[in-house]
């Protein structure tokens, strides 16, 4: 069993869900829900080759982890995140939400509040490469802060 | 006194460089920073009330007073996951 509470959040390369995977299940939990976002090969039409994920490391890092513990504190779970950056491949790992709860309604709300969040609140930017050799910034979300509980 | 603005994401392409140096008067705030760049860059100009501005690992209000030698980011809109 691996502790995963001093690793980089923010990791160059394709993630490995495995490794978000490794922690212990609590005894009191009852529920284990991941997420994981992974690159497609459309996109609004287009063909995709592959996806560049750019951030501001320190800003992004640091989100993360106050997304981690907002999760934690308000929906009274275990929450580790994860996210890329650097150039993956179609179907490669980009995201990855990890939930370990009391039971599946608390586990599902988490998982989905964490995922929309770090959309939202986390500086790191998509550049989509097409197959045509094209590639652009998508557009997102003016930068959100992570709510309190 | 001078400020260096980091571009981050899709602002590098409205504003031409990974990095710009700003000249700017004594008392000017991270909105002082954004106008110069929206009169310097039409593309950045056209996106200006979207992005936010960073400093170390935070975001700062753009009513917060710049000092020579400060080193901010351009936050524009995010697209994680």
């Amino acid at each position: 069993m691996t502790d995963l509470r001093s690793l980089p959040r923010l990791r160059d390369g394709a993630l490995n869900l495995g490794d978000w995977l490794t922690e212990p299940q609590p005894a009191t939990a009852g529920a284990l829900n991941v997420f994981a976002g992974t690159v497609r090969n459309t996109h609004e039409g287009n063909a995709v080759s592959g996806m560049t994920y750019h951030a501001h490391r320190g800003l992004a890092e640091a989100r993360l982890r106050e997304i981690e513990a907002a999760a934690e504190a308000r929906f009274k779970v275990s929450a580790r995140v994860a996210h890329a950056v650097g150039k993956l491949e179609i179907g490669e790992i980009s995201v990855i939400v990890v939930i370990r709860g009391g039971h599946r309604a608390e586990g599902f709300e988490a998982c989905r509040w964490t995922i929309d969040t770090i959309k939202q609140a986390v500086p790191i930017w998509k550049e989509e490469h097409y197959v045509d050799g094209n590639a652009r910034f998508l557009e997102g979300v003016p930068i959100q802060p992570v709510e309190s509980p | 006194m001078r400020v260096t603005v980091e571009c981050y994401g899709a602002s590098s392409r409205w504003c031409g460089s990974d990095a710009i140096t700003l000249d700017l008067p004594d008392g000017a705030t991270g909105n002082a920073a954004l106008d110069a760049l929206a009169d310097r860059y039409p593309d950045f100009a056209a996106r200006r009330d979207c992005v936010a501005i960073a400093s170390g690992d935070a975001i700062t209000s753009p009513t917060a007073p710049l000092f020579d030698g400060d080193v901010i980011a351009l936050i524009p809109p995010v697209s994680a996951g």
